[in-house]
């Protein structure tokens, strides 16, 4: 019997408590997708999309903990990059046009 | 002169009543007439230095008026025209503001030349270059123009490869066309500093430790292909990544330090966020955010890099922007902002990176190094005319003497 | 079985994902309702870098000290240096715009 699977309260278990949690982290990035849409400027939809793409590694996370999956893990660790490198170069490139770094 | 384009036609005393050529009375009346230039705009980063451009070139005598046109994309009556039509009227306040500072500060007479603006084409959708060619036309031929000086970063409704069809579009018509000799500001700093033996070991071992954390190091492939990628990454990115060796007592000592730095930043984070998150979370509770600026004695680099992001990450401040040792700070409430003033963080940062002995220096408060730009208690104005490539005419000259009489305290103690 | 010191790692998750969401809530209430990209900048880089700093600790709890544990350890590290640094630049690209921040009296919203 591993960790995930002990038993917390009333029949639910650790997995349980995450996975529940990985459902809260995405209503919330359903939230930031509002501001996302709506904007008004550029710079509010590359931080919203930002944030997103954080709640999103933390979702990978959460999964792979609950799931047992520990190459989710890794998938996260690219999202992570490729979100940092998103809003770096989608901020860089609206300040000066193709003079990215 | 902004409502000229009315049915009048040319000859009409109110469109004509700013040209001294016509009236005889300009000084440079006996060579013939100087022309008119209409310059079409739009908010682009070169859109200052080509206001700029075009109130020179009238001040030196080449032009008698200058019009500043913004072509409407839209049409009177769409959706959002109104938000759009105020949008672009903001924009023709802010050039019309800057030509008549760039016009006072020439040494021309400045009745000598007129300035006008005006939006244009919002009658009619306007869909390619001709359709641009034959508004601007239109204008010219009602206010009497006969040259256009186009902004080579001008790319109305978003279309990027617009400016080299309207400068075909419009050399077939009669009106003299110039590109303004402007470019984009563009920041050529030096990224790299020079490949030494030691960084590229340095950047060779962590690379490679980095990717037996995440492979495995008990495998034989995993050694061929970290080695490979461990060399790559070391070949194009040991210049960037470090700007000195790392040395024997001072890396690892730095370390040691960082790592105590790391639970109190840790501390002051979650502390600094409760406060916040009661800010956000209850409405009767007011936000009062102000643009600051501070000046730090940190160095250049990576301590700048570590304060910077520290400030960042303790809730209520946001680094904007930092320029040598000016940061530029947003705070979200007072007491992030007296926090910030108060300087714990850059009194930790130089610790870390310095050793204690240069911890105890003043705070920003007591060097009188921060100012506040913007809100009731405003001390400096806010630079912002200096994102369009404008100088940077609002900075005053800051102690800077006080700074470096600070600095060889740093050394000394 | 449980021992002791498994319970104490069971609390401490359950109180980090709730710390997590929490953060991440406050996070997103911040970017609905704040008035300028500015100041949603704060909550996007800070109470959200914390809300997934407690995820992700708490995830690095359940799965252990082993390579995964150490990836996620990685992770947590690599968003809080990244979270910010990202804030700062789409700040810096709005303040290079030209967005004038938003002070109180300003009715833009």
């Amino acid at each position: 019997m591993t960790l995930v699977d002990a038993t917390l309260v009333a029949g639910y278990t650790v997995a349980d408590v995450l996975l529940y949690a990985a459902a809260g982290f995405a209503v919330l990035a359903i939230g930031m997708l509002y501001r996302a849409v709506k904007g008004p400027t550029m710079q509010d939809r590359v931080l919203a999309v930002n944030v997103l793409g954080t709640n999103t590694v933390v979702i990978l996370g959460l999964l792979a903990a609950a799931l047992g999956e520990p190459t989710f893990l890794d998938v996260a660790l690219v999202y992570a990059l490729l979100n940092f490198l998103m809003a770096i170069a989608i901020s860089k490139f609206t300040v000066e046009r193709g003079g990215v770094l | 002169m902004t409502d000229a384009s009315d049915e009048s036609d040319a000859a009409d005393p109110d469109v004509t009543a700013g040209d001294p050529a016509e009236t005889g009375s300009g000084p440079s009346g006996e060579g013939g007439r100087r022309g008119t230039v209409v310059v079409p705009v739009e908010r682009t980063p070169t859109l200052r230095a080509t206001v700029a451009h075009a109130v020179e070139s009238a001040a030196s005598g080449e032009f008698s008026a200058v019009h500043f046109v913004e072509i409407a994309s839209w049409r009177d009556g769409d959706p959002e025209s109104e938000e759009r039509t105020a949008e672009a009227e903001r924009i023709l306040e802010r050039v019309l503001a800057w030509a008549e500072a760039d016009l006072a500060d020439s040494d021309a007479d400045e009745t000598d030349v007129t300035i006008a603006v005006d939006l244009i084409g919002s009658d009619d959708y306007l869909f390619g270059p001709d359709d641009y060619v034959s508004v601007l036309v239109e204008y010219a031929e009602e206010n009497d123009c006969d040259a256009v000086l186009l902004d080579p970063e001008y790319t109305p409704v978003g279309n990027t490869t617009l400016l080299q069809p309207l400068e075909f579009a419009l050399s077939n018509t009669g009106l003299a066309v110039e590109t303004a000799p402007v470019t984009r500001p563009t920041r050529r700093e030096r990224l790299r500093s020079e490949a030494t033996g030691v960084r590229f070991a340095a950047m060779f071992g962590l690379s490679l430790a980095f990717y037996f954390v995440l492979g495995d190091p008990l495998y034989w492939f995993d050694w061929v292909t970290g080695v490979a990628s461990a060399a790559i990454v070391s070949i194009t990115l040991s210049r960037i990544s470090f700007d000195a060796d790392p040395a024997l007592p001072r890396t690892p000592l730095r370390l040691a330090r960082g790592a105590i730095y790391v639970p109190v930043l840790l501390y002051e984070i979650v502390m600094a966020n409760l406060v916040v998150a009661r800010v956000i979370l209850d409405p009767r509770l007011p936000i009062e955010p102000t643009m600051n600026r501070m000046r730090v004695i940190v160095g250049s680099g990576l301590p700048l890099m570590t304060l910077a992001n520290s400030i960042t990450l303790t809730p209520g401040t946001l680094t904007v922007r930092a320029r040598d040792s000016d940061l530029y700070v947003h705070s979200l409430i007072p007491w992030a902002r007296d926090g910030l003033f108060d300087g714990s963080l850059e009194r930790w940062t130089r610790f870390v990176y310095y050793g204690r002995s240069s911890a105890r220096l003043p705070t920003p408060r007591e060097r009188d190094d921060c100012a506040v730009l913007q809100g009731p208690d405003a001390t400096e104005d806010l630079p912002i005319a200096a994102t369009d490539g404008g100088e940077d005419a609002t900075a005053e000259p800051t102690p800077t003497d006080g700074a470096a009489g600070d600095a060889a305290e740093v050394t000394d103690g | 079985m449980i021992d002791a010191v498994e319970t104490v790692r069971v609390g401490l998750i359950v109180v980090f994902v709730l710390l997590g969401l929490f953060f991440s809530f406050v996070s997103m209430v911040g970017v609905l309702r704040l008035p300028d990209v500015y100041s949603r900048a704060h909550t996007a880089s800070q109470a959200d870098t914390l809300g997934a700093g407690f995820g992700l600790a708490a995830v690095a709890l359940t799965v252990g000290w082993e390579g995964a544990g150490f990836k996620s350890v990685l992770l947590l590290f690599f968003i809080f240096v990244t979270n910010p640094t990202a804030a700062h630049g789409i700040a810096r690209a709005a303040f290079e715009e030209g967005i004038v921040p938003w002070t109180e009296g300003d009715e833009r919203r």
